[in-house]
This record gives C-alpha cells, sequence and structure tokens, in this order.
C-alpha cells in the first residue's frame, strides 16, 4: 500500500484538482482502506481497489459540498502553488495550465482522463473502478479529451 | 470508411486488437485529417501525464506514510450493521406513510397505486403510462416519463411525475416497483401542468445512483418498450 501512495495522490490531485482536497482525500482513503482491508481479495489489483475508494470517496465529498451549497472550489486554491526551486516551478507551471483545463470537466469525465491519460489504465481497468460499461467510458473520455484539445490547443 | 472517435481514440491509446487497428491504420493512410488528430490524441496524453509525473515523484507526506508503515494500526471493528437497519425501519416508515396518504387520497378513484405482498407498485393510469409512453413523444400527457435506463442490478427502470405522485418505478414480474415517490406536481388542470417538465434533482441523482450506464436514448427506450420492459 506505501508504495501505491505516489499513485494515489497524483490520482487524487487530478479529481480534486488543488493540493488541499487531494492530500485530505488521500489521508481518508487510507484510512478506509485500511478499516476495509480484509475486503480487500489476494489476487485482485490493489491500486485498482484504492483507486475505487479513493473516487467514490471524491463522490460523497463533492455531494455533501452540493448539499452545504459550495459546488466550487475557488479558482486560487488550485492556483496557489508553491516554488521550490527552478525546476519544480516550470513542472508546477505545466501544472497549473492543464490543472486549469482538467478542472472544468464534468466530474465523470474527469476521472475517466485521470485514469486513463494520468495513471496510465487500460480503458478495461478504468471502466472496472468507475463501474460502468466500457462503452460509457469511451465515450466520456472521448468527450472529456476534446474539451481538453479544445482548452489546451491543437498544438497540446 | 468513416472511423467514429471512440475508435480514433482507442487507436491512438493501443487499445484495438491488431484486426480493428489494421483497418484504422489504412484508413489513416489515406486521410491526413485522421492522422492528425492521432497526433493531437497521443500529444494531449503525453501533455497530461508530463504534467501530472512530478506529482507521483513529490515526497509523500510524512504523517501519511507513518500511518501505513506503522505496526500498530488500530484496525476499527466493522461498524456493527446496526445503521442499516434503522435506515430499511424509516425507509418503511416512510413507505407506510406515503401508502398510507396515497392510498387515503385516492380508494375511490382507483388511484395510480397499489400494493402488492407488501411493496408498492403503480396501477391504474399510472401503470399504464409506465407500460406504453416514451419520453420522447408523450406530449402534453398528464403522467410524464422523464428518463428511462437500465438499473445497476438488471431490469428497467424510469423517472416520471404525476399529479399525485413523481417517482420512480422499476419493472419486475408483478409490474412497476416503486423505488422512489416525491409529492407530486399536483392536481389540476392541464395549464397548471408547469412542473412537469422540470424533473427533481434529488430524483434525479437517486436514479443516477441507480443506472448502469447511461440513460435509454429515444431507440433504446422504444426497444425496451417493444420488449415490454423485460
Amino acid at each position: 500500500m506505501l508504495a501505491l501512495l505516489p499513485r494515489l495522490r497524483r490520482f487524487a490531485r487530478a479529481l480534486t484538482g488543488n493540493a488541499a482536497d487531494a492530500d485530505d482525500l488521500c489521508q481518508a482513503t487510507v484510512e478506509k482502506a485500511l478499516v476495509a482491508r480484509a475486503q480487500w481479495q489476494a489476487g485482485t489489483r490493489m491500486d485498482s481497489w484504492m483507486y475505487r475508494i479513493m473516487r467514490n470517496g471524491w463522490i460523497d465529498t463533492t455531494r455533501a459540498r452540493t448539499r452545504a451549497g459550495q459546488t466550487f472550489v475557488p479558482e486560487e486554491a488550485g492556483l496557489a502553488i508553491g516554488d521550490h526551486g527552478d525546476r519544480t516551478i516550470e513542472a508546477h507551471v505545466a501544472l497549473g495550465e492543464v490543472e486549469t483545463a482538467l478542472r472544468t470537466l464534468p466530474d465523470e469525465q474527469r476521472e475517466a482522463v485521470a485514469l486513463v491519460l494520468i495513471e496510465g489504465l487500460a480503458y478495461k481497468e478504468a471502466a472496472a473502478v468507475l463501474d460502468v460499461p466500457m462503452g460509457t467510458l469511451t465515450s466520456r473520455l472521448v468527450r472529456g479529451r476534446q474539451a481538453l484539445l479544445a482548452k489546451l490547443g491543437e498544438a497540446a | 470508411m468513416t472511423i467514429d472517435p471512440e475508435t480514433l481514440m482507442a487507436f491512438a491509446d493501443g487499445e484495438l486488437d491488431p484486426l480493428a487497428a489494421k483497418r484504422v491504420e489504412r484508413a489513416i493512410a489515406a486521410d491526413p485529417l485522421l492522422a492528425e488528430q492521432v497526433a493531437a490524441q497521443r500529444a494531449l496524453r503525453a501533455r497530461l501525464s508530463a504534467a501530472f509525473a512530478p506529482l507521483a515523484e513529490e515526497a509523500v507526506p510524512d504523517a501519511l506514510a507513518a500511518r501505513l508503515r506503522s505496526n500498530v494500526v488500530t484496525l476499527a471493528a466493522p461498524a456493527p450493521r446496526r445503521v442499516v437497519s434503522r435506515w430499511r425501519e424509516a425507509l418503511a416508515l416512510a413507505a407506510c406513510l406515503t401508502l398510507g396518504v396515497l392510498l387515503g387520497q385516492n380508494w375511490r378513484a382507483a388511484g395510480p397505486i397499489a400494493a402488492h405482498d407488501g411493496a408498492l407498485y403503480a396501477s391504474g393510469r399510472l401503470a399504464g403510462a409506465l407500460d406504453t409512453q416514451l419520453a420522447a413523444t408523450q406530449g402534453a400527457a398528464p403522467v410524464r416519463v422523464l428518463a428511462s435506463f437500465r438499473a445497476t442490478g438488471g431490469g428497467y427502470c424510469r423517472v416520471f411525475a404525476a399529479p399525485v405522485t413523481n417517482g420512480i418505478a422499476c419493472r419486475d414480474a408483478h409490474g412497476w416497483a416503486l423505488r422512489q415517490t416525491r409529492a407530486g406536481t399536483g392536481e389540476g388542470g392541464q395549464g397548471d401542468y408547469r412542473q412537469a417538465g422540470s424533473p427533481d434533482p434529488a430524483l434525479l441523482a437517486a436514479a443516477q445512483d441507480m443506472m448502469a450506464g447511461d440513460p435509454l436514448d429515444a431507440a433504446g427506450e422504444a426497444k425496451a418498450q417493444a420488449s415490454g420492459w423485460r
């Protein structure tokens, strides 16, 4: 589980679109996975299992927030990025632009894009994590990518 | 030959089987525009994964890692199932209440709700509408079907709005079982029927939770109706 943490943190960031929510989500996911670890079946992929816990946890969070009337995270939250030396700044600037575009997608498209394009899951694996048929996954992926291409420019 | 966007994307991601990939390759060779689109898809993928790569290389915060490294992880005892049974009680109570109110209101008029084996089912005009009406072609009917979908557990369900009650009904062996009910859009003439088109967001959220995949489109709905929603 420890070895999965870096990837889980990346997925959390892609889902939430900002560092603070990503940290909270990661923490909550680890806690849930520890409590529920008896339910993980040996022989199945632990990464998929944890991606799924994380994604469902994020859905719960966003639903609770919608009920509380604050659907949108303030823009600054995602843009407030620390600077630690030149190389990191560069990486973070690039992340900012991509992340801003990613944040404009509907949740269902963003999670599909994050699992396939960022986490590198196969379509079948991503569909299993999201618990949707393959056709649903691919159509969300197509729509999400088209929106991203339009935002980030054809040159990507 | 036309290549749909899904297939082209799958090709760019290396998800197609060799035969299908061959077909796309041939189409790309003949159409520079397709080749461009594949290149754009791949560039997007590269850009996204490159942008997020540094995150996976960042050091994991100590607090998080420590939680996993520690050998004295306290495994919370599984939460008692009490919560579930309370929910059941609450649901049963709510169902009884709805039943009482609806039966009370509509006893003489052969209302839209009937009980069967302790469960609530659509009857009369509501059941008829659920059986026959298509969302695409229903016009200004008193009962309006807002969406139809396949439930995750199998079987068809439909979201409806009617004067007495709004809800979600799912087809089973006995008929249309009512899974969700909300206060209706109100009695009155056609003129008063302004809310029918604007579905209750809570109801649609519940439908979303029950749904396997996407709601049926017009063709899918017609097909499901032709097969008797089974």
